[in-house]
């Protein structure tokens, strides 16, 4: 890649001669989070720019959909972003329901929404472990993995697959709850929740910990929205913006829940800690959501009945989906065929790279790690 | 300077009043009941056994009850199943002889086996696949040609391929039953008036 307008000279009072330094991060570095690669300019420790390398990931998802059709592609919208799979199996299924009109039942929405927001807790599990572990923390990742586990145990009971869940179908969900699910469920939430204030205990305001997140890297709101960081990262700004909320779909308007946001509790707002401390804050918002849907939801059907070869009239649609990592945005073309002519995928990750150039400028080359680990970058999603 | 003197302690002191508050934790941890178990030998089961019938394993085919309607080849988004089924000159009769499935490539979606009919392909909860070569990971089920299934009216009555089919069913019910919105909705509002 071209680092051309980024050089730097480096001038020193004292009349030493320095050089810049070109490092790389990456592609296999441990703390990337993925096949990700940062081009590191440094005076010493100090970084002048972090330019990061994108698309060692790219499997070119888009344009498999025109080959698959609209059903075929369905389980490869889990790869899209495999941590957290289950809300893009949902934004594919809401953009060709929208774009062919068909309805959804009312227990599969209710069906969606449940196993969305688990797939949101496993997902925030693994983020705030990996990030704890990044900074250099090795006991609270088996604590939030092990968490993580139960959950997609759960899943597993649902679907059948732990990560790769391919659980939604154009016009609703592939399984009903299996019998026993909703007590499962409730067990797992009430010994669950406890264990976030445990886990804030061991790890969250120990002051080491602390220390090493506030006041890096913050952001203001009025660049989070120019950089357009979406989800808990400028949540994380405390700008309140949630798509569940503000834009809302499925049975989202039904439900009674907070949009937590930064507070700027141990230093700058938009700060690294704020950005961590969302997605603890969510974690309890995504258990309150569950416990609501298990109460209410009715009996009846839970697929609609879609043709083989779904047709889809001429014309586009878009759907934006709160993914864990934020706005996640589906777009697809239909040119009246059983393939789709185009489809654009638009994920949270992907926007929050462009950030990073910004804020590494003057940090340090260890708060990089701290600084991508916030942003809670998953590699393939950047690239899809 | 005494003042950074003290604030130097008092980060000291805070430190490690936080460490011994999250070490008490994970001492607590000493008296809990383990979570983790000793894969794969030490556990009191085969993990198999222990999974949920939904589970997408390793495919596998029932032969005895594959009609040959090649539904699963055509969901297939990567075409890992290959099936040729010819009629017989003969007795016009639909004949099986090539069913292979590319383990390697398959993504285990469950695609196929929510199309199949009968439930003759269908997951297991067997996930161990590893071997040396690439052409052993292509499971081939038919070994001689045979007669593809033919649905009969009523109950299967042959006690050979009843109890199969019965298996093939109990995997089907595992599905969700995709239902007619109009005419769903047309009935709810009937039975409520």
């Amino acid at each position: 890649m071209s680092l051309a307008g980024y050089e730097f000279e480096v001038q020193r009072d004292d009349g030493l001669a320095t050089e810049e330094m070109t490092l790389n991060m990456g592609p296999q570095h441990p703390s990337t989070h993925g096949v990700l690669r940062f081009v590191v300019k440094a005076d010493g420790e100090i970084m002048r720019t972090a330019l990061p390398d994108i698309g060692y990931l790219h499997r070119s998802i888009e344009k498999i959909s025109e080959k698959v059709g609209y059903h075929g592609f369905m389980p490869y919208t889990d790869r899209v972003d495999y941590v957290s799979a289950m809300q893009c199996n949902q934004g594919w299924a809401m953009v060709c329901e929208r774009a062919a009109g068909i309805e959804v039942p009312r227990r599969g929405e209710f069906c969606r929404v449940i196993a969305c927001e688990l797939g949101r807790i496993a997902s925030h599990l693994l983020s705030v472990g990996t990030m704890v572990m990044d900074i250099g923390g090795m006991t609270p990742f088996t604590h939030a993995i092990r968490e993580r586990e139960k959950v997609n145990n759960l899943l597993e009971d649902l679907c059948g697959a732990r990560l790769t869940f391919n659980y939604m179908r154009i016009g609703g969900v592939a399984w009903d709850l299996p019998p026993g699910y909703t007590e499962q469920v409730t067990a797992f939430l009430d010994q669950f929740e406890p264990l976030i204030d445990e886990y804030n205990d061991l790890i969250s305001y120990n002051k080491i910990y602390v220390e090493r997140l506030a006041n890096v890297a913050a952001v203001s709101k009025e660049e989070a929205i120019n950089y357009n960081l979406v989800g808990p990262n400028l949540r994380g700004c405390g700008f309140q913006y949630d798509v569940r909320r503000d834009e809302p779909y499925s049975i989202y308007p039904e439900l009674d829940f907070e949009v937590p946001v930064g507070t700027g509790e141990v230093g700058t707002l938009g700060d690294c800690f704020d950005r961590y401390m969302v997605r603890i804050k969510e974690l309890k918002e995504s258990c309150k959501i569950v416990r609501q849907c298990l109460e209410m939801i009715p009996d009846g059907p839970v697929l609609a009945r879609v043709a083989k070869k779904l047709k889809p009239p001429v014309g586009d649609a878009h759907v934006r989906v709160e993914a864990s990592r934020g706005d996640m945005g589906w777009y697809v073309v239909s040119d009246g065929s059983e393939f789709p002519y185009r489809t654009k995928i638009r994920t949270g990750s992907f926007s929050a790279m462009s950030i990073v150039d910004k804020l590494s400028r003057g940090l340090m080359i260890a708060d990089l790690i701290a600084l991508i680990a916030s942003l809670d970058v998953v590699a393939p999603e950047v690239d899809r | 300077m005494a003042s950074s003197i003290g604030q130097y302690l008092k980060h000291a002191k805070d430190a490690a009043a936080t460490i011994f508050e999250g070490m008490s934790v994970t001492m607590s941890h000493f008296v809990r009941k383990p979570y983790t178990i000793q894969y794969p030998d030490r556990t009191a089961v085969r993990v198999q056994d222990t999974l949920p019938l939904r589970y997408r394993g390793i495919l596998e085919v029932d032969l005895e009850i594959c009609t040959g309607c090649l539904a699963c080849e055509r969901a297939c988004p990567i075409d890992c199943i290959v099936i040729d089924a010819p009629k017989d000159k003969v007795t016009r009769a639909m004949l099986l002889s090539r069913f292979d499935i590319d383990i390697a490539k398959c993504m285990y979606c469950g695609l196929c086996s929510e199309v199949c009919p009968t439930g003759s392909i269908h997951h297991t909860t067997e996930f161990e696949g590893a071997d040396y070569s690439l052409e052993s990971m292509i499971r081939r089920f038919v070994k001689d040609p045979v007669l593809a299934y033919k649905a009969k009216k009523g109950e299967e009555t042959d006690p050979l391929i009843a109890p199969i089919l019965d298996r093939g069913m109990e995997f089907l019910a595992e599905w969700a039953e995709p239902v007619d919105m109009k005419k769903y909705k047309k009935d709810q509002e009937e039975a409520a008036s």
